[in-house]
């Protein structure tokens, strides 16, 4: 299957868990997640499938005003 | 007792708030922090861009060393759940209650959504938030956004870079009057030291600062010099601004003054001596010679 990160469509095998998705991804951290534009809290990562055609946003500490 | 500033119970012994965006440098973006000595950075979220190695880990370690409290941003959102969202991301990125609440109504000169504003912030706070929104100077979306449970409110000077110092300043000192408890801190539009002492001395209680400070020809002096001039005008607030007058009033004492005479000729007239009402005698003693304002012109 294929999911939208952070804009880019990437390969995954399926089934796949958010938790799952991340070890593959492996961002460094500090990081937040959104699944399909909701927030996805940390503690609830195993929890979330993920299936074809989702999107992903991962996000970093930057500067801002 | 010190002087300080109280953001939703946290104390802060300075009053400059600092954005960290639009630095030439991570070093210049340090120097400046230390320089400015601000009670609050500003900072935000993004995702990695594809050509980025870093993703934020030397931007974050910066501020962590910087000892400051982190205030996140909902910069660039567009629409109340998006900055709900944005704000629920940063929380557990920053690990912070405290929320900068934007939330944008026009892309041209990224005036503050009110409508947009209030919802968010009415949820917001219903999630446990600590809200600091973002807002204009209008009375009636700040009476809202107080309503929504925001404990600090951040009314702008201008719209955001431009630099302008405060546009509608009798708007703003209105505010100032009608809201007298809460802590109110203009973010936005401030260009110069001297609109940071401006709405200081007029009773604000902070100014939140990037452009300002990072576009400068040299930031890190710069920074200095908002500090400077934030400490200043929170000063000359505390020590009450003289009434301004409509007519001269001369500082220097007119009695004793030699060749008084000569006043008739360019057509002065003599102030008169204040006359004591408790002197039996009609005439004026030394204490209220003395009292007269003897500072130098």
């Amino acid at each position: 299957m294929f999911v939208i990160v952070n804009g880019q469509p990437c390969p995954f095998p399926e089934p796949m868990t958010l938790a799952a998705l991340l070890v593959l991804l492996s961002p460094p951290a500090p990081f937040a997640v959104a699944h399909n534009e909701e927030f996805v809290p940390r503690g609830t990562y195993e929890m979330c499938c993920i299936s074809t055609g989702d999107r992903i946003d991962i996000v970093h500490p930057t500067a801002g005003g | 007792m010190e002087d300080q500033l109280v953001l939703y119970g946290r104390t802060f012994t300075t009053r400059l708030l600092l954005g960290t965006a639009r630095y030439e440098s991570p070093r210049q973006l340090t120097d400046a922090i230390s320089a400015a000595d601000p009670a609050l950075v500003t900072v935000s979220l993004r995702r990695q861009l594809s050509s980025s190695k870093d993703s934020g880990q030397s931007f974050w370690n910066l501020v962590r060393e910087a000892r400051r409290t982190i205030l996140p941003n909902t910069a660039g959102c567009l629409s109340a759940r998006e900055a709900v969202k944005t704000a629920c991301m940063a929380r557990e990125l920053f690990q912070t209650n405290l929320i900068k609440l934007e939330v944008i109504g026009d892309e041209v000169n990224l005036q503050p959504d009110p409508f947009g504003l209030v919802e968010a912030a009415n949820e917001l706070v219903k999630l446990g938030f600590q809200v600091l929104p973002y807002c204009t100077e209008d009375w009636v979306l700040c009476r809202r956004l107080m309503d929504a449970g925001c404990e600090v409110l951040m009314p702008w000077a201008a719209p955001i870079g431009t630099g302008q110092g405060p546009r509608n300043a009798r708007a703003l000192r209105e505010l100032r009057q009608r809201a007298p408890q809460i802590p109110l801190i203009i973010d936005a539009g401030i260009g110069l030291p001297s609109h940071a002492c401006q709405v200081m001395e007029w009773g604000f209680d902070g100014v939140l600062l990037n452009t300002a400070v990072s576009r400068a020809t040299h930031p890190v002096r710069m920074a200095r010099a908002f500090a400077n001039a934030v400490r200043a005008g929170r000063s000359a607030f505390l020590a009450g601004p003289m009434i301004v007058q409509q007519a001269a009033t001369p500082s220097t004492p007119e009695i004793g003054r030699p060749f008084a005479s000569d006043s008739s000729r360019l057509g002065i007239k003599s102030v008169p001596p204040t006359i004591s009402t408790s002197s039996t005698g009609g005439g004026i003693s030394n204490e209220e010679i003395r009292n007269e304002p003897t500072e130098p012109n």
